[in-house]
């Protein structure tokens, strides 16, 4: 393999883009647009969820607790204690017209609070029986599973502040929930956010998307134009073609990693724990592995029609089952086994593991060897295939 | 009687550049080239001549080693195909344009002449030699998917002879290209033999073939006559070719 004509290859096709800006921007712009898009409307969290909240506590009677304040009313706390920016609540007396609004669809649940709720809390306090007596009701539109999920979280969080605070307030020991929660984190922390989740996997699918569409375009039209023809009719072999193009996807994806790396830390204040270098590599290793799936689809395209219709077969795939929006474990247990050949799969959890998790090649070594086995088995099967003659 | 007609020639035939013996291609049933014999020499300018269909295109792919023939070989330089080093010494343009659009005139000559692995200093006076050659010294720096049609076959010719091959295969360099650009391109291939380049060209307009050193006519894929054009006219007792094609092709089918 000669490097000279190696490098023909990738500077000519780096040039054609120079003078094709559109494209260009099509390479930096889409990755920049994905974070700029998902980083802003996906933000992981629920808000401003529209509930309406009946609360009927009238507060303890007299003479139940010696010790308790007599203004204590439970139900007033608990409402103050709702985390402010989860719901957006409308205070309403009337359960009827409460529950008519969420079969309306204008509120998503309805959180009553009963007329004895601070008065069989406190009974259960004083005689410390085992059963709870104070309830709150919930009257859910379970629809959206994701919102009534945060619902009943920020309602279970509340209870909990409540009780902290009571028992803060009162040096009562017994008031103390019997089992408490200490989080302390391997990785990542309570301030880790979706973006700080998303932003390695949009990387990846970036350079993934960007390689693959604009491998199989370049190739059909070599194939088309006849230049291809002119190529494999010079002294130049398969193997300096398919390098010198893997050489300018190697190029072209780290120059996306940075505007995107860039974008994020800049808009999102990401934080990246790992080494940059590591992370670099595996979109190297991505773009490889790309390039050669590219060249090998192109060769079943006759024209760019043809082409484009291969795109969301590597797409879809790759966006549901490599984990880029959601945990590969929330795909149901018969189909995660399929996540397993989506290579992109890999390079996902792998710039996740460097950049969160701040791990190294000790750690991801079976995720870099995949994709390097990936890329081996592409690119040397696109030289097969350039080099197969009728 | 069928079978090819051959007739006396008074050619140098003592190298030969080009040498193909029983080359036959079949693609399933169909057979487009038939048990094809044929010599070229050095310095000549050969014709492919024929009909669209006839093998033209399936002859060049072969003995430029981007088709396996199903039977026969092809001998380059004394070296039988495939062969990767002889590529450098041999110059081919394709019926497509086969160029770069997206890219400038010069990234295109750049480019070819690396692929074919010249130095820099080389290159650079190649690409001007070229540029002049085909008269685009004025437009090395346009994007090639500005030009005319015109100039980019004329591209297309510079990038088959940046590296100065000493064989070249034009497949109907003059197909869609107007009557003055035809009659500029046959100047251009007649200042290449000049230099010693032997030229192997396919066509269908059978006017162009008068100015090949030698042709050979070509008929669903079999050689039916190979010749000087002179001689081919004289035989058949016509004054173009064109009628001595109908001719011989008639006598081929009786």
């Amino acid at each position: 393999m000669k490097l000279q004509r190696t490098f023909a290859f990738s500077r000519r096709a780096l040039l054609q883009f120079t003078h094709d800006r559109r494209t260009l921007a099509f390479i930096l712009i889409m990755p920049l647009l994905m974070i700029v898009i998902f980083g802003y409307t996906f933000g992981g969290d629920v808000k401003n969820v529209a509930v309406e909240v009946v609360n009927q506590d009238t507060g303890p009677q007299e003479g139940t607790s010696p010790s308790l304040p007599s203004g204590l009313f439970l139900g007033k706390m608990l409402i103050k204690n709702f985390d402010e920016e989860a719901f957006s609540i409308h205070e309403n007396m009337n359960i009827t017209n409460a529950r008519q609004k969420v079969h309306n669809g204008q509120a998503w649940a309805v959180i009553i609070f009963p007329a004895n709720f601070t008065q069989e809390f406190l009974i259960t306090l004083t005689t410390q029986q085992g059963v709870a007596h104070a309830r709150v009701e919930i009257y859910l539109d379970a629809s959206n599973p994701t919102i009534s999920a945060a619902v009943i979280k920020t309602v279970t969080q509340s209870i909990q502040t409540t009780l902290k605070q009571l028992s803060m307030s009162l040096n009562e020991t017994q008031m103390q929930t019997p089992i408490s929660i200490d989080q302390t984190y391997a990785y990542g922390g309570s301030d880790t956010r979706f973006i700080d989740y998303f932003a390695p996997g949009v990387i990846s699918f970036a350079i993934m998307m960007v390689t693959v569409m604009i491998t199989i375009i370049l190739f059909v039209n070599e194939r088309r134009n006849g230049t291809l023809q002119r190529l494999l009719a010079s002294p130049a072999s398969e193997g300096e073609i398919v390098v010198g193009y893997a050489l300018a996807f190697a190029v072209i994806g780290i120059c996306q990693s940075i505007v995107v790396l860039i974008a994020a830390i800049l808009l999102f204040n990401i934080t990246i724990v790992g080494d940059i270098i590591l992370a670099l590599v595996v979109i190297l290793l991505l773009a490889f592995g790309h390039q050669g799936l590219g060249i090998l689809l192109s060769a079943g395209a006759k024209n760019e029609m043809q082409a484009v219709q291969f795109i969301p077969l590597v797409l879809f795939p790759s966006i549901l089952l490599a984990g880029l929006f959601w945990p590969v474990e929330s795909i149901p247990g018969y189909l995660q086994p399929l996540s397993y050949i989506i290579p992109l799969r890999y390079g996902i959890d792998a710039e996740r593991s460097i950049m969160l998790r701040g791990w190294g090649i000790g750690e991801i070594w079976v995720d870099i060897l995949v994709l390097i086995l990936f890329a081996l088995f592409t690119l040397s099967a696109s030289v097969l295939l350039l080099k197969r003659k009728n | 009687m069928l079978g090819q007609v051959t007739f006396e020639q008074t050619i140098d035939t003592s190298t030969t550049i080009v040498e193909i013996q029983h080359l036959t291609k079949t693609f399933g049933k169909f057979t487009a080239v038939d048990a094809l014999d044929l010599q070229v020499h050095k310095g000549e300018i050969y014709g492919l001549l024929g009909p669209n269909g006839s093998g033209k295109t399936t002859i060049i792919k072969m003995v430029c080693g981007l088709l396996r023939p199903t039977v026969g070989t092809v001998k380059i330089f004394g070296h039988s195909l495939p062969c990767k080093s002889i590529m450098n010494d041999i110059g081919y343009m394709p019926q497509e344009t086969a160029i770069y659009f997206d890219n400038t005139v010069h990234e295109n000559l750049c480019f070819f002449g690396e692929v074919y692995g010249l130095s820099k200093e080389s290159l650079k006076k190649r690409e001007q030699e070229m540029l002049q050659f085909v008269d685009l010294s004025q437009w090395r720096d346009a994007l090639v998917s500005t030009l005319s049609g015109g100039m980019k076959h004329r591209l297309s010719l510079a990038c088959a002879l940046i590296h100065e091959p000493t064989l070249v295969f034009l497949d109907e360099p003059t197909v869609g290209v107007d009557p003055e650009l035809r009659v500029t391109f046959w100047g251009y291939f007649e200042k290449m033999t000049q230099k010693g380049i032997t030229v192997i060209i396919t066509t269908h307009y059978m006017d162009e073939a008068d100015h090949c050193t030698r042709v050979g006519l070509l008929r669903q894929g079999r050689l039916i006559a190979d010749g000087r054009p002179s001689d081919l006219k004289r035989n058949t007792n016509t004054t173009s070719l064109e009628q001595a094609f109908l001719t011989l092709a008639g006598r081929n089918t009786l």
